[in-house]
């Protein structure tokens, strides 16, 4: 397989967004095109766009070949729009690294993008409900909270985790966002405020949640040949994996604090990268809940079983400590718009290991990680790696 | 033309919508039932029309005994979907050896605890575009 690697990458403002579904691809792909001057539109070969709710949120599909319209694209080799729920902008990315990986496109943008507050705010909740089993789980109101809350009071019951400790989290990452003026959040807060903060469900108050987020995020992804004639410092995405336990709560391990899909997608993309997690520099991890990060630690090998909670409270996942994780302020403190949320993630990490993430910038940051999931029983890993190492 | 809302978050449960009708048919009655593979005889939930363990799409039905205990629950306050109200106490409950994914209804919110009894309470949801009569398998304390 042909080397591959990320040469650009633009993200969108993420909030509660005075824009059309359309004017988040219009932001996201000129933030993207205008940090990569060598390439136009026309050059582009292929588009991915992850995307979940549209036909909901816009009244849309059809959704890669509209976003390549209206960015001047027009593929010649590829051309998609990918669905995995909150996984979406990863999973886009994967058949990118694919398709150029088997020498059928040499530069392919993946554009992620979700309008999510529309029609109106309980509507937008209702639709995140189609992410989860309609006949079995939706129709009782089930949405992702309630899911991620049984796995944070198995975590506090099985390993005595804290209320406080998952309030770090929310801690950490809104005040990481605090320096991300793309985030949907950017005041910060303090552990009396997260502690405070409404109970959403059981355990987990709203500032341990991610939000309603509307946003957008591309990168650009070419082979090796492409990749060095447009840029002296690509990203190389090194390791990728993808592992599925189950779709229904009741399909998952019992414990639901105890994901095996993410470890095992993380341990294969750890083998294909030929790293460790202790070569983890930074990683952006799938804070959709406190909790989700807290396990995540705890799968990707990051600590051991059960003492993320730890883990958190001592820094250890922050600047100073062994992994930065989540610098650019998680879906806790940038918001959660679903397909755009693993684009942005990766964009992220070529910032960070290039090192032009400013304020952000994880010191001489050379392996970094993302990772989505799409329900507690669905994860999706990527290692990224300077040209260095 | 004024907004207009065109989702139905709840399941086409006749026998023109689903192979899975036999369930709603004998929930009205009040029982809980479910598939068994008449391939591999691997009892399942949700009832399934396809047995992914042996491959075969015949199932014969069988009535579970409605009685359970919880084993993991959360009580949500906030962010429920339009048209559901909170606080919403999502279980999931032990019944015959399979784990149930539900609602339950009738309980204080702040009683509930891991491992109490509760029995399967059939709840009617909205009636579907044809006029028929829904229900959802929600359970209560027991």
């Amino acid at each position: 397989m042909r080397k591959v690697a990320v040469v650009g990458a633009g993200v969108s403002k993420f909030g509660v967004r005075k824009a059309s579904y359309r004017d988040l691809i219009w932001e996201a792909g000129k933030a993207c095109f205008d940090a990569t001057p060598a390439v136009k539109p026309k050059d582009v070969e292929g588009l991915v766009v992850g995307s979940v709710l549209p036909e909901r949120t816009a009244f849309q599909s059809h959704i890669s070949s509209m976003a390549a319209e209206a960015l001047g694209i027009r593929p010649s080799a590829l051309s998609a729009r990918t669905e995995h729920m909150c996984a979406s902008g990863t999973v886009g990315i994967r058949y990118a690294y694919a398709f150029i990986a088997a020498g059928l496109a040499d530069l392919v943008m993946v554009l992620g993008v979700e309008k999510l507050n529309q029609p109106s705010g309980d509507e937008a909740i209702l639709n995140m409900g189609t992410g989860v089993d309609r006949e079995w789980e939706a129709a009782f109101g089930l949405t992702a909270p309630p899911c991620f809350a049984l796995a944070a009071q198995r975590h506090i019951a099985a390993y005595g985790t804290t209320e406080e400790q998952l309030a770090m989290v929310g801690v950490k990452n809104h005040t990481h966002a605090s320096k991300n003026p793309t985030a949907h959040f950017q005041k910060g807060a303090t552990l009396d405020q997260v502690l405070c903060s409404r109970m959403i469900s059981t355990p987990l108050r709203l500032f341990m949640c991610s939000p309603i987020t509307d946003g957008a995020a591309a990168v650009l992804v070419a082979s090796e040949d492409r990749a060095r004639d447009l840029t002296d410092r690509p990203v190389w995405i090194r390791g990728t994996g993808q592992a599925l336990d189950g779709f229904q709560l009741t399909s998952l391990h019992e414990d639901y604090a105890h994901w095996p899909a993410l470890e095992r997608a993380g341990r294969a993309a750890y083998r294909m990268a030929g790293v460790t997690a202790g070569d983890v520099d930074v990683a952006e991890v799938h804070d959709c809940f406190a909790i989700a990060e807290l396990i995540a630690y705890e799968e990707l090998g990051f600590c051991r079983k059960g003492e993320a909670g730890p883990f958190v409270a001592h820094g250890r996942s922050d600047y100073g400590g062994e992994v930065v994780v989540n610098p650019r302020g998680g879906l806790i403190g940038c918001g959660h718009p679903l397909g755009a949320t693993g684009v942005a993630q990766a964009a992220e990490v070529f910032a960070q290991l290039r090192g032009e993430a400013g304020a952000r910038q994880v010191p001489d940051a050379a392996v970094g990680l993302t990772h989505n999931n799409s329900g507690m029983g669905e994860h999706v890993v990527m290692i990224y790696g300077r040209e260095d190492r | 033309m004024p907004y207009f809302r065109a989702t139905d978050p709840f399941p086409l449960e006749s026998a023109d919508h689903t192979k899975l009708h036999e369930f709603y048919a004998r929930l009205a009655a009040g029982r809980l039932a479910t598939t068994r593979c008449v391939g591999c005889r691997r009892l399942a939930w949700p009832p399934r029309g396809f047995c992914g363990e042996c491959g075969s799409d015949r199932f014969d039905w069988t009535d579970l005994s409605g009685e359970g205990t919880i084993h993991a629950f959360t009580v949500q306050e906030a962010g429920l979907p339009a048209g559901f109200d909170g606080p919403r106490v999502f279980a999931i409950v032990k019944i015959d050896g399979l784990r149930v994914f539900s609602i339950l209804v009738g309980a204080e919110p702040s009683k509930v605890a891991i491992g109490q009894p509760v029995r399967v309470s059939p709840l009617r949801v909205a009636d579907d575009p044809n006029g028929n009569a829904r229900w959802l398998p929600a359970f209560c304390p027991a």
